[in-house]
């Protein structure tokens, strides 16, 4: 079993990497780069809603403004575009650790803990959306620069494709190395039953806030990649709408594993594409795929599909 | 002394869960608790382990006051208790139980050291052996691999008191840990728990009978409408006239 997941895995690594030799379509492309970026974000939140048990609705908020952040500290400090993101992502976590500290130590939970960080993230959006001078408002700003790495500019979709691919791939790593660490086992805790783990002796607080910002800093680091892939910024970054999209990939491509998010992030980025509907029947058919979900495979696609594999190789 | 227990009170409003009780436990003895239900031994019990603020009184571990402090740093001082009702986490299994509980010990054995394992997992190797042995230990070997919303509600039990061993406590609370086993599930507690004490962990064990107690504890002491009534060995406070009332109405053999 461990051998051929090794060797899927491998195979799976070597197709995507291959994939630009062969697909040479750039809507292709871009819709997997979109992927990508929509897939650590999926990631980066199921490590806070699915491993901690914490349905955050901050998100899109660490998303959006690290987007912001970089672009103003290469504007106005001078760096380039990865110091930039770097410092969008600390700035992100000093925030992150001020709405945690905020929500955990109130003891805000579930619902609770859900609208006061949506609070939070609406804050942060109505301050894009009015701070003028700064963020240009609802015109928003474009983004001329493109990232450099190893002397190469990432301006094309193939390089963009690479970029985002590797990123997502560290994003697995790390999420995986955490979940599966002491630390991972104190998330598990938290989310099964807090009250035990803190006469075990977790700081309940402490890894609350541990993958609360862990899980924004990655979100931080995916709006900053986006914002440039894209080439602008509006406040819509940090809206509400996405941060209801992260919750629908994660419950279709299913919580319960570090990877199972991509899944969802990948169906639900590609099908507007596939299939053309109007934006009103795009809602009703997102919404339906969402309750459908909910109500036949609450463990998601990925979760369903392990399961009955599982099952087949036990029978 | 390792704990000092001065004259704690604990209201609920009009009730008094726990009235002026005074004792002490010292390091390697085995001390019982025991009253009828609803006479205050798990108010008691949270009040020592600085789970609930007292009303009046206070404890004092290893000569420090302890109220007030969050229960993970209870724990992480040596002071460690169990739940009368089981407390678990529904969809791990046995062994995954225990390798939560390693935190404390990982936690000590490394300190902040211990992020170098999220880079290098075999430092965190020493927690699992550990859990093996208080698998073995708790004669939990049948069920190691099975969630614990499959196993028996005797086994739920040990492995509460699993989990508080791997937090390698200095003193356990105990609470009610042979109520509702059955005769044999007794036994193996009472085996597991001379086991604890011949390898000098202090106990602290509540019943609501003394049957099992009376066996097992060094000293007991009775607890009646949340006052203490008698304190001494067991078969001393088993004759006490105001332990023989506090029951009366139950057949001397239920005591
Ligand atoms: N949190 C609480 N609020 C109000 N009353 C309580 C609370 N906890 C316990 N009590 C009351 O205190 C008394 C002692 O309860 P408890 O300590 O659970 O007794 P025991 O463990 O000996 O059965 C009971 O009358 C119980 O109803
Ligand atoms: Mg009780």
């Amino acid at each position: 079993m461990r051998f051929q997941n090794r060797f899927l895995f491998f195979a799976l690594a070597v197709a995507l990497l291959a994939l630009p030799l062969g697909v040479k379509s750039d809507v292709v492309l871009t819709i997997l780069v979109f992927s990508w970026l929509q897939g650590m974000l999926a990631v980066s939140f199921n490590l806070i809603f699915g491993f901690t048990g914490q349905l955050t609705m901050f998100h899109a908020a660490a998303f959006g403004i690290a987007g912001y952040a970089t672009h103003l500290s290469m504007q106005h400090l001078g760096v380039g575009y990865w110091t930039g993101t770097v410092l969008a992502a600390l700035f992100v976590s000093v925030l992150s650790i001020i709405v945690g500290t905020i929500c955990f130590r109130f003891r805000l939970k579930e619902f609770y803990f859900a609208i006061v960080t949506l609070a939070f993230s609406e804050m942060a959006r109505l301050t894009v959306l009015n701070w003028n001078s700064v963020t240009n408002g609802t015109l928003g700003i474009n983004l001329q620069e493109k990232p450099w790495l190893f002397g190469f500019k990432v301006n094309d979709t193939v390089s963009w494709y690479y970029l985002s691919l590797v990123a997502l791939a560290v994003t697995l790593l790390v999420c995986s190395r955490l979940v599966h660490s002491w630390m991972g086992r104190c998330f598990s805790a938290i989310r099964l039953n807090d009250e035990l783990g803190d006469t075990l002796g977790i700081n309940v607080f402490r890894y609350k806030l541990a993958a609360f910002v862990a899980g924004n800093f990655i979100a931080a680091v995916t709006g900053s990649l986006y914002a440039y892939y894209l080439g602008s910024l509006e406040p819509g970054f940090l809206s509400i709408d996405q941060s209801l999209g992260i919750v629908a990939m994660v419950l279709l491509g299913g919580r319960s594993s570090v990877f199972a998010p991509v899944v969802g992030a990948v169906l639900l980025t590609a099908l507007p594409h596939l299939i053309h509907f109007s934006a009103e029947v795009r809602s009703i058919v997102y919404g339906s795929i969402l309750i459908l979900t909910i109500l036949v495979m609450p463990q998601g696609i990925y979760g369903s599909i392990a399961a009955l594999l599982r099952k087949r190789h036990a029978s | 002394m390792l704990l000092e227990v001065r004259k704690l009170t604990k209201r609920f409003g009009g009730l008094t869960a726990v009235a002026d009780v005074s004792f002490g436990i010292s390091k390697g003895e085995i001390v019982g608790i025991f009253g009828p239900n609803g006479s205050g031994k798990t108010t008691l019990l949270n009040l020592v382990a600085g789970l609930m603020p007292p009303t009046e009184g206070g404890v004092l571990w290893k000569s420090v006051p302890i109220q007030g402090l969050p229960a993970h740093e209870v724990a992480a001082s040596g002071l460690v208790k169990t739940f009368q009702n089981p407390q678990l986490f529904a969809e791990l299994t046995v062994l995954e139980h225990l390798h939560i509980a390693a935190h404390l010990e990982l936690k000590r054995r490394l300190g902040w050291r211990r992020l170098a394992t999220l880079v290098r997992p075999d430092l965190a190797q020493a927690g699992h052996e550990r859990a093996a042995q208080i698998v073995r230990i708790c004669r939990l070997e049948a069920s190691r691999d099975r969630l614990a919303a499959e196993i028996s509600y005797g086994e739920e039990k040990m492995l509460g008191v699993a989990m508080a061993l791997m937090c390698e406590p200095e003193l356990l609370l105990l609470d009610e840990p042979a109520s509702g086993l059955g005769a044999g599930e007794i036994e193996n507690l009472e085996a597991v728990l001379r086991d604890l004490k011949a390898q000098g962990t202090t106990l602290c064990i509540i019943d609501h009978k003394v049957g099992f107690l009376g066996r097992l504890a060094d000293r007991a002491i009775g607890l009646h409408h949340g006052a203490k009534i008698a304190e001494g060995a067991p078969d001393e406070v088993l004759r006490n006239p105001d332990v023989v009332m506090a029951y009366l109405g139950h057949s001397r053999d239920r005591i």
